[in-house]
C-alpha cells in the first residue's frame, strides 16, 4: 500500500479518531432510526416532529421532586440533572397528532436498557420496544409475545402494582416473566415502564388536559 | 535706499490671463515703490487689478512679466517663475496676511489660533509664546483667549486674524479688503487698530479696500484703474 | 503652544460621526487580521495538544486494518486484521522506540441491539505498557485493572453513561457472553476514549479464542527520526505505519484552504477599510481649500501640510487599529465560535490564541497601508496654492 494512499484513507479515520464522540444523551434516549422506527411502532402514520422536554423547561425543581416521589425512594435512575433533554416523538397522520413515542433508559444487569413506547393520545400503550437491552437470555425480552402483553396498558395499571417491591395486582401482575434467570432485569423493564408513563403524563397529559 | 531702511520695489508688474481664447491683461504694467512704515491703500471697481496687484506684490502670485524687489534683493523678475516653497519662504519672512473672510480654524482658541503660525516658522525663536502674549493684549484679546472663533464677534476675529498675521514679527502686513464682512462700527474700529498699529510700531500696512472712508485712514492713496495704478 | 499634531486630531474631532465611521471600518478589518494570525497560531498548536494526548506517536497495524473503533464499527466488526503480538519484540529492538504497547480490537454481534442487532467494540490493552503511556487519563471513579487477565473492564465517560454502569456494577460481552466486572470509569476526555471500553489484553484474546493483536502504539524517543523509523517499521511484513505527524500535516493542508479562504476575506476588508479612510481624509482636505491656503499664507510647507493631513491618516488607523486588537481579545470566544462552524475539523480547546507579537504585527500592517493609502490625500493638500484655495469663494 503505498504511503500517500495510506495516509488518504488514514485522514478519514482521523476526524473519527482525534473528535470527540457526539455526546450520548445521560438520560432520555433517542431512537436509532426514527424514520424506520416510528413506521414501524405506529404504521397508520405519515410523518413525525421531534420535541425535547425537560424538567427545567415543564415545571422546574418542584416536579422533579414529584417524580422521583411518584417513582420511589430508592430510585436512582432520574439522576440526571434538571435540564437535560428528553425527546419526544409527536407522530401524525397528515396534520392530525396521532399519538406519541417515547424513550427512557433505564439501568440493567449488564447494560442500559432502553424503553420505548408508542403510546395513544389517551396515554395507552399501542406497543412496547426494547431498544437495547444486554444479557445472555435478553433476547426474550425482545419477543413478541412478550412486548404484545403490554399493550392497552396505562398509568393507571400502575396504581395497583409496585414494581419496585414487584408486589400487586391486577394487569402487571399477571405478566410471566419469560427470562428467569434475569430476574433484576425484568422489575427493571417495568420500572422503566412506569418511569416512561409518568414522565409523559407529567410532561404531555397533564398540561393538555389544563389546556382550554 | 532711504535713511529710513529699506523699500518694496516694483518694476513694470504684469499680469495676463488666458481664459480659452481671451487675453486678459489684469494688471498692465505697474511700477511703483513702498517704503518702510508707510500705510498705502489701493482703491478701485472689480476688475481694476487691484486684487491681482496685491497678489504680486504679497508674493502668493508670480507675474506674467516684470520685477518685484525688496531691500534691494530680487523677489522676481530673475526669469524663472518662483516655486511654492520659494514663495513660502518668502512670504513668511515678510509678510502677513489678512482677509475679508477672516479664516480662523473653528476648532482651535483664539490663543491657539493666534499661536497657530508658529507650529510651521519660528522666526523669533523660543520668544515666540511671548509675542502671542503681547499681541494679545495689544488687540484686546486678552479676556478671550479660551474662546473659540464661534464665540466672538466679527470685529474680533478679525483682531484675532492680525495678531495671527504679526505673530511672527513680518516687515508688511497685507489687508485684503479686511472690513468687507463687517458693519459700520466695526470697519471704523478695525480702521483704527490698523491706524495704530502703523503709528506706534511703524508697521508697513498695504491695503484693498472698496470702502473710500477707510481708504482714507492710509498715508497714501492710489486708484486702480484697467490694470493701471494711479496716484493722486 | 500649539503643535501639528494637535491641529491633525482637532481637525478630525470636526466631523465626529465621519471620524467614527472610519474608525469602525478600520477597527473590524483590523478585528478580522488579528483573529486570523491568532488563529493560525492556536491551531496549530491546539492540533498538537491533541495528538500529544494520544499517548503514543506511532501505531503499527496489520495491513488493511483499520486502526480505531469508530471505523470499525461502520465496518460491522469486519476487516480486522491481526498481527503476531511477538512483533512487539522486533519493534521494541529499533533504534528510535521508547516504548511500545500491543493493543487488540475486537468486534462482537449484540443481537438485542438495536432494531436487528449491533455491533459492541472492545479494546485490549496491556496494563503493564498502556497505562504508562497515557499518563493523562484521569479516573472518575476506581482504576486500572487488577491483574493483566481479570474479568474487568474500564469504562470511557460515556460509555459508562449509555450503559448506566458504575464501578462494581457487571457488563456482558455478547456473543459470547462473557460477564466482566466494571472497575474504573474515566473522566472526560474529549477523545474517542470516552466511548471505548477496555478489557485487559489476555483477557480479551481468551474471550477471542486467539493470541494474536491488532495494533502496536509506539511512543518514540524525544530526538529520534520519524522519518527513518517510520521506514524501517514498512520493511516489517505485511503491516501499515500511522504517523500522527503526517496526519497532522495532511489536516494542516486541509485547513489551509479554509486559512486562504479567511485570509482573503481579510485582505478585501483591509482594502475597504483604507479606501474609507482615503476617503474620509480626501473629503475633510477638499473642504478645508480656504484653511489649507491660508495655512500656507502663514508659512506652511508644502511639506507640513503634507505631514499634517498624513497625521490625520496615522491618528485614524492607529485608534482603529488598537480598538480593533481589543475587540479581538475581548471577543476572542466568539471567533472561536465562528471558526469551529466554518472549519471541517478543529481539535479541542482554544483556537485564537492572540499574543504581543501577533498585535503589534497586525498593527504594523494597518497603518502601513494606512500611511501608503493617506499618500494621496496628504499630496493634494500640500499641492493646494493659496491663492486659488482662497478666492475659490
Amino acid at each position: 500500500m503505498n504511503k500517500m494512499m495510506a495516509r488518504l484513507v488514514l485522514l478519514t479515520q482521523l476526524c473519527c479518531l482525534l473528535a470527540a464522540t457526539p455526546a450520548l444523551a445521560a438520560v432520555g434516549c433517542d431512537l436509532n432510526n426514527p424514520e424506520r422506527d416510528v413506521a414501524r411502532l405506529f404504521p397508520e402514520s405519515t410523518g413525525y416532529k421531534t420535541v425535547y422536554l425537560s424538567f427545567a423547561r415543564q415545571g422546574g425543581a418542584p416536579l422533579l421532586k414529584k417524580v422521583e416521589n411518584l417513582l420511589g425512594p430508592q430510585y436512582l435512575a432520574l439522576y440526571a440533572p434538571i435540564d437535560v433533554p428528553y425527546t419526544l416523538y409527536e407522530v401524525y397522520r397528515d396534520k392530525k397528532k396521532v399519538g406519541y413515542v417515547h424513550g427512557v433508559n433505564q439501568k440493567g444487569q449488564f447494560g442500559g436498557i432502553q424503553v420505548f413506547m408508542s403510546l395513544d393520545l389517551t396515554g395507552r400503550i399501542k406497543s412496547f420496544y426494547l431498544q437495547k437491552i444486554t444479557g445472555r437470555a435478553a433476547s426474550k425480552f425482545r419477543e413478541a409475545g412478550f412486548s404484545r402483553k403490554f399493550e392497552g396498558l396505562t398509568l393507571k395499571d400502575f396504581d395497583s402494582y409496585d414494581p419496585v417491591r414487584g408486589k400487586g395486582t391486577g394487569r402487571i401482575a399477571q405478566i410471566p416473566n419469560p427470562a428467569p434467570e434475569l430476574e433484576t432485569d425484568f422489575y427493571g423493564i417495568l420500572r422503566g415502564l412506569k418511569k416512561n408513563l409518568v414522565l409523559m403524563e407529567e410532561f404531555v397529559y397533564a398540561p393538555e388536559r389544563g389546556k382550554p | 535706499m532711504t535713511e529710513n531702511g529699506w523699500s518694496l520695489k516694483a518694476r513694470n508688474l504684469t499680469r495676463v490671463y488666458h481664459r480659452g481664447s481671451e487675453e486678459i491683461r489684469a494688471l498692465d504694467g505697474v511700477s511703483l515703490s513702498i517704503r518702510r512704515g508707510e500705510f498705502v491703500s489701493f482703491m478701485g471697481s472689480s476688475g481694476s487689478g487691484k486684487t491681482t496687484l496685491i497678489n504680486l506684490l504679497g508674493c502668493l502670485d508670480n507675474p506674467t512679466s516684470g520685477e518685484l524687489e525688496l531691500a534691494g534683493k530680487s523677489i522676481f523678475g530673475a526669469g524663472k517663475p518662483l516655486g511654492e516653497r520659494e514663495l513660502t519662504r518668502v512670504r513668511r519672512e515678510v509678510f502677513g496676511y489678512i482677509f475679508q473672510n477672516f479664516y480662523l480654524i473653528p476648532t482651535l482658541t483664539v490663543q491657539e489660533n493666534v499661536a497657530l503660525p508658529l507650529a510651521f516658522y519660528r522666526k523669533l525663536g523660543v520668544q515666540g509664546e511671548m509675542e502671542v502674549e503681547r499681541l494679545l493684549k495689544l488687540l484686546g484679546m486678552e479676556q478671550r483667549r479660551d474662546h473659540l472663533p464661534g464665540q466672538i464677534s466679527g470685529g474680533e476675529m478679525q483682531r484675532v486674524a492680525i495678531a495671527r498675521a504679526l505673530v511672527n514679527r513680518p516687515e508688511i502686513l497685507l489687508a485684503d479688503e479686511p472690513t468687507g464682512n463687517l458693519d459700520t462700527k466695526r470697519a471704523a474700529e478695525i480702521g483704527e487698530v490698523l491706524q495704530e498699529l502703523n503709528r506706534s510700531s511703524g508697521l508697513t500696512i498695504v491695503m484693498v479696500t472698496h470702502n473710500p472712508g477707510l481708504a482714507r485712514l492710509a498715508g497714501r492713496q492710489i486708484e486702480m484703474r484697467d490694470g493701471l495704478a494711479y496716484e493722486s | 503652544m500649539i503643535t501639528p499634531f494637535q491641529i491633525a486630531y482637532k481637525n478630525l474631532l470636526r466631523k465626529k460621526v465621519r471620524s467614527l465611521l472610519t474608525l469602525v471600518g478600520i477597527m473590524l478589518s483590523t478585528w478580522v487580521l488579528v483573529s486570523l494570525f491568532g488563529f493560525n497560531r492556536g491551531y496549530e498548536a491546539a492540533l498538537n495538544r491533541d495528538i500529544d494526548n494520544m499517548g503514543y506517536q506511532l501505531m503499527v497495524m496489520a495491513k488493511g486494518c483499520p486502526y480505531e473503533a469508530a471505523t470499525m464499527m461502520l465496518q460491522g466488526g469486519k476487516g480486522l486484521r491481526y498481527m503476531e503480538q511477538s512483533m512487539v519484540n522486533d519493534i521494541l529492538k529499533e533504534p528510535g522506540v521508547a516504548e511500545v504497547t500491543p493493543i487488540l480490537m475486537q468486534a462482537f454481534f449484540d443481537p438485542n441491539k438495536g432494531e436487528s442487532g449491533g455491533i459492541a467494540g472492545f479494546y485490549g490493552v496491556d496494563p503493564a505498557s498502556y497505562p504508562a503511556m497515557k499518563p493523562f487519563l484521569r479516573f472518575r471513579k476506581g482504576g486500572w485493572f487488577h491483574d493483566s487477565a481479570a474479568a474487568e473492564v474500564v469504562m470511557g465517560y460515556e460509555a459508562a453513561e449509555l450503559e448506566q454502569r458504575e464501578v462494581g456494577d457487571l457488563t456482558m460481552v455478547p456473543e459470547k457472553n462473557v460477564p466482566l466486572k466494571v472497575v474504573g470509569i474515566l473522566e472526560r476526555t474529549g477523545s474517542q476514549d470516552d466511548g471505548t471500553i477496555f478489557v485487559p489484553l489476555k483477557t480479551l484474546q481468551r474471550i477471542s479464542q486467539t493470541d494474536q493483536i491488532t495494533t502496536i502504539g509506539i511512543k518514540v524517543k524525544k530526538d529520534a527520526d520519524m522519518e527513518k523509523l517510520e521506514n524501517r517499521l514498512y520493511q516489517l511484513k505485511d503491516v501499515q505505519v500511522v504517523s500522527f505527524s503526517q496526519v497532522k500535516q495532511t489536516v494542516m493542508k486541509l485547513i489551509s484552504t479554509a486559512r486562504v479562504m479567511v485570509f482573503s476575506i481579510a485582505i478585501v476588508a483591509l482594502l475597504i477599510a483604507m479606501v474609507g479612510v482615503v476617503n474620509t481624509v480626501l473629503m475633510s482636505v477638499l473642504e478645508r481649500r480656504q484653511e489649507i491656503g491660508i495655512l500656507k499664507t502663514m508659512g506652511a510647507m508644502p511639506g507640513d501640510i503634507f505631514r499634517l493631513v498624513w497625521t490625520e491618516t496615522l491618528i485614524l488607523c492607529t485608534l482603529g487599529g488598537v480598538a480593533g486588537i481589543g475587540f479581538a481579545l475581548l471577543f476572542a470566544r466568539v471567533t472561536d465560535m465562528l471558526a469551529r462552524r466554518v472549519l471541517p475539523y478543529a481539535p479541542s480547546g482554544g483556537l485564537v490564541a492572540i499574543d504581543l507579537r501577533i498585535s503589534l504585527l497586525a498593527l504594523s500592517i494597518i497603518v502601513a497601508v494606512g500611511l501608503l493609502s493617506g499618500l494621496y490625500p496628504a499630496w493634494k493638500a500640500g499641492s493646494i496654492r493659496p491663492l486659488e484655495s482662497i478666492r475659490g469663494e
